[in-house]
């Protein structure tokens, strides 16, 4: 058998032996070792001085040194620590309490609460056992479409896996050679935009036929409104925001009602405005930074770039001054920066004079819920997108946050502690041999040429750079049925890279366009695992077949977003763009 | 039994080895965020911290290495696998070790063995830097990770065939699992209903085993 043909073999069996369940690492160690044994022998020398050896063990060692995989742990300590420091059950509660008049509330709720954990975690299984339990039962009782509400919680929960900070993002970086900040920012808006594709299908649908999501009876929707905050009410003005004010001046009346524990005090009333104040924070806490990057810190780093005094050789001297007033943001951010404040401003407006008791009270709520692990995950992803600090940086920093939020919240102890650290340690392993075992049996692939071999065969069907899409991503999908993402990202993606250059694709809008369809591969019946997660926590009426039923128009949502995401590669590029140019 | 505490006996070893090599993602953590308050607070970064996270990182995945096998939490393409009788699998699952299992690592431990001895008599150091820190310990990590795995592997086969003779996989030592979360985000909720809170933390692991073999060993199908 020629060389080459001996490279297909290869992958046929690997095919094989996964499908025969055997730990896939350990698969592409042996195989790749009796190959490439094969591949290398020598008749002139001795069997143990096969140069396989030599490969085998440097491969290992640049797994052991890879500066892209060294995040990983990392960003799985952060997930893990994360899932068990923030209170997944009050995150819901808080948030379907904040949405409560929209149509199908519940619905949404559980969508942001799946795309928010998803920033947290990237486990398909425990979020959507979860989310059966928090969201899924309490839907069915509220009278919802069973299809409506699996399939809410079987799309949202696969979302965790495509948004960032999400390990299969560095795992692709580190396969692709592509920088994982500019796969981070690429992915950004494609994740959230799926997210948001899912929640217009949720909203829609129910707003046409309401009866699929009738609204909950009113006594589930009422807001927990304290005793003392009614009176609060009555003694200074049903304006809670104004109210607070005023008993900021004169606390006499305030100190005069009775609390849960006792007067109220004057650190309550100027905790309650804290509270009051969160949504205005947030609002101008974002457009400043923005104005900060844009205009402030691009400038700077400009005028750092071209130092003055500094000419270039032969430049013509009065070029310098020219240049110095392209520097600053185009015009049409000041218009656009400009109009959004005012519309923000003026829903702030709207929103402050109407705060009354229930509104403080879900604010209460969202904030001591939703902000601390918020907050967290903006600044890490901040921090990276910015270009502050490296991937592994920020992922050092967040981990260490994450630990500290949980240990101010209190929910983390040392046990919990303990299984974080373990959990990230198993995690961590089995990524990174699969890695070992993989960067072996590619490096044998390619010296027996059965890459080159793959590559002929393709260019030899003369496809054009659509075609070829079409075919790649449908042959990622076709395996994301039986397959783990690890094994299609570490073993099969490496085969499509090197012809990506041919066909004249961007390496990052394909990995993006991976990263969007192996949510559907994990979406289409009949081997969603998440499917069956949802079966095993839902009550006994419930089929698999309405589940998968259900998750269905999401598979199709899916594609219709992956469309979307190949009409505009500005959705996905441009963010990486604008941040670290071309 | 015996055989039974031989097994149990080996994974209390890689357990213990991949447990401690597990708080190195601790060390690293204090390490990469001492440097950047170092780095970026008070500018003096410093030149081996590049090296040091690699060796916490790469020392930490390869001897946990073991213990995931012995946890059996190495990904395995279980969709057809995992529907399988035992005794099927347990065939599999020994033919497969002895035939790509034991050569691959046997000679991962022996081209380590040489690496990192070739690496002790010339008293390498790191040359990412100037005056780098040594790295033959560090390579030394390869033998001993697999020489570990090997162990574990060996236990791995022994299991196969107590599987094939019993027609039932003996057991392993109890570590935490993934959805044990799903118990803790639960257990003092207050918000959700009492009775669907017990189950779902009941049949957490039996979920997670249901669902992996796509219902199609267990009860789900209805």
């Amino acid at each position: 058998m020629s060389d080459p043909a001996l490279g297909l073999t290869m992958l046929g069996l690997i095919v094989v032996v996964i499908m025969m369940g055997f730990p896939t690492a350990f698969t592409l160690m042996g195989l790749g070792m009796f190959f490439g044994f094969y591949a290398y022998y020598n008749p002139a020398e001795a069997w143990s001085d096969n140069k396989i050896f030599d490969l085998m063990v440097q491969r290992t060692y640049g797994a052991m040194t890879n500066d892209v995989l060294i995040s990983i742990p990392l960003f799985v300590l952060m997930g893990y620590v994360m899932e068990r420091g923030a209170l997944v059950d009050k995150m819901f509660y808080a948030i379907q309490l904040s949405f409560r008049r929209v149509p199908a509330s519940l619905a949404v709720a559980s969508l942001i609460v799946c795309t928010f954990w998803g920033i947290a975690s990237g486990l398909v299984g425990a979020v959507v056992v979860l989310m059966g339990v928090i969201a899924f039962n309490p839907m069915l009782r509220a009278g919802y479409d069973v299809k409506l509400a699996a399939g809410v919680i079987t799309a949202g929960g696969t979302l965790g896996i495509l948004i960032p900070p999400s390990v299969m993002i560095i795992v692709y970086a580190a396969v692709a050679g592509q920088s994982v900040v500019k796969l981070y920012a690429a992915a950004m808006f494609p994740g959230f935009f799926l997210a948001f594709l899912y929640l217009v299908y949720v909203v829609g649908w129910a707003l046409l036929n309401p009866r699929i999501a009738p609204p909950l009876p009113p006594e589930q929707n009422r807001v927990p409104v304290p005793a003392w905050m009614r009176s609060f009410q009555a003694a200074y003005s049903p304006n809670m925001f104004a109210g607070l004010l005023k008993a900021l001046t004169s606390p006499g009346k305030a100190q005069a009602i009775e609390g849960e524990e006792g007067r109220i005090s004057y650190r309550q009333i100027l905790r309650h405005l804290g509270y009051a104040l969160v949504p205005l924070a947030l609002t101008t806490g974002t457009f400043a930074l923005i104005w900060w990057y844009v205009v402030i810190y691009q400038t700077r780093r400009a005028d750092d770039s071209a130092p003055e005094g500094l000419e270039q050789l032969g430049a013509p001297p009065s070029a310098a001054p020219s240049a110095a007033a392209d520097i600053g943001p185009a015009t049409s951010f000041y218009v656009v920066f400009g109009v959004l404040a005012a519309l923000a401003a003026l829903m702030l407006v709207r929103y402050y004079r109407r705060m009354d008791a229930d509104r403080l009270v879900v604010v209460k709520l969202l904030t001591a819920s939703v902000m601390p692990l918020g907050i967290l995950t903006f600044i890490v992803l901040a921090v990276i997108l910015f270009g502050i600090t490296t991937a592994t940086e920020s992922a050092a920093v967040g981990a260490a946050g994450a630990f500290l939020l949980a240990f101010y919240a209190r929910t983390l102890n040392w046990k919990r502690t303990k299984e974080a650290v373990f959990l990230t340690a198993k995690t961590t392993s089995m990524v990174c041999w699969l890695f070992v075992g993989s960067a072996l049996f590619s490096g044998v692939f390619a010296l027996l040429g059965g890459q080159a071999l793959v590559e002929q065969w393709v260019l030899s069907m003369n496809l054009s750079p659509v075609q070829f899409m079409i075919l790649s991503q449908a042959i990622i999908f076709v395996l994301g049925w039986p397959l783990e993402w690890t094994e299609i990202i570490i073993i099969f993606v490496p085969i499509f890279l090197p012809l990506l250059k041919h066909f004249g694709i961007d390496p990052i809008l394909w990995g993006v366009l991976v990263f969007v369809n192996l949510q559907a591969a994990f979406l289409s019946p009949p081997v969603a695992m998440s499917a069956f997660y949802l079966k095993g926590v839902s009550p006994s009426h419930v089929t698999i077949n309405q589940i998968f039923a259900g998750m269905m128009p999401y598979m199709l949502i899916v594609i219709v977003c992956m469309i979307f995401l190949y009409i505009w590669p500005g959705l996905t590029l441009w963010l990486p763009q604008y941040l670290y140019g071309g | 039994m015996t055989v039974q505490r031989f097994l149990h006996a080996v994974d209390a070893v890689s357990t213990w080895v991949g447990k401690a090599a597990a708080w190195l993602i601790i060390g690293l953590m204090l390490l990469v965020c001492v440097e950047v308050f170092k780095r970026y607070m008070l500018n003096m970064p410093t030149a081996w911290i590049f090296d040091a996270s690699n060796m916490f990182y790469g020392t930490l995945f390869m001897l946990a290495g073991a213990y995931t096998l012995a946890q059996n939490a190495h990904v395995r393409g279980d969709f057809l696998y995992s529907s399988m009788r035992p005794r099927t699998q347990a065939g599999l699952d020994l033919v497969l070790y002895i035939v790509f299992f034991l050569p691959g690592i046997a000679a991962l431990v022996y081209a380590g063995t040489d690496y990192a001895a070739l690496s002790w008599r010339i008293n390498e150091h790191s040359t990412t830097t100037a005056d780098g820190p040594p790295i033959y310990h560090f390579k030394t990590v390869i033998p001993i990770a697999g020489a570990l795995i090997l162990l574990q592997g060996l236990a791995e086969i022994v299991r196969a065939v107590v599987c094939l003779r019993t027609g039932e996989w003996p057991s392993r030592l109890k570590d935490v699992a993934e959805m044990d979360v799903v118990e803790e985000q639960l257990a003092d909720s207050d918000t959700i209903d009492e009775a669907d809170r017990k189950a779902a933390i009941e049949r957490a692991q039996k979920i997670d085993e249901t669902a992996r073999q796509r219902g199609m060993g267990g009860d789900l199908q209805t």
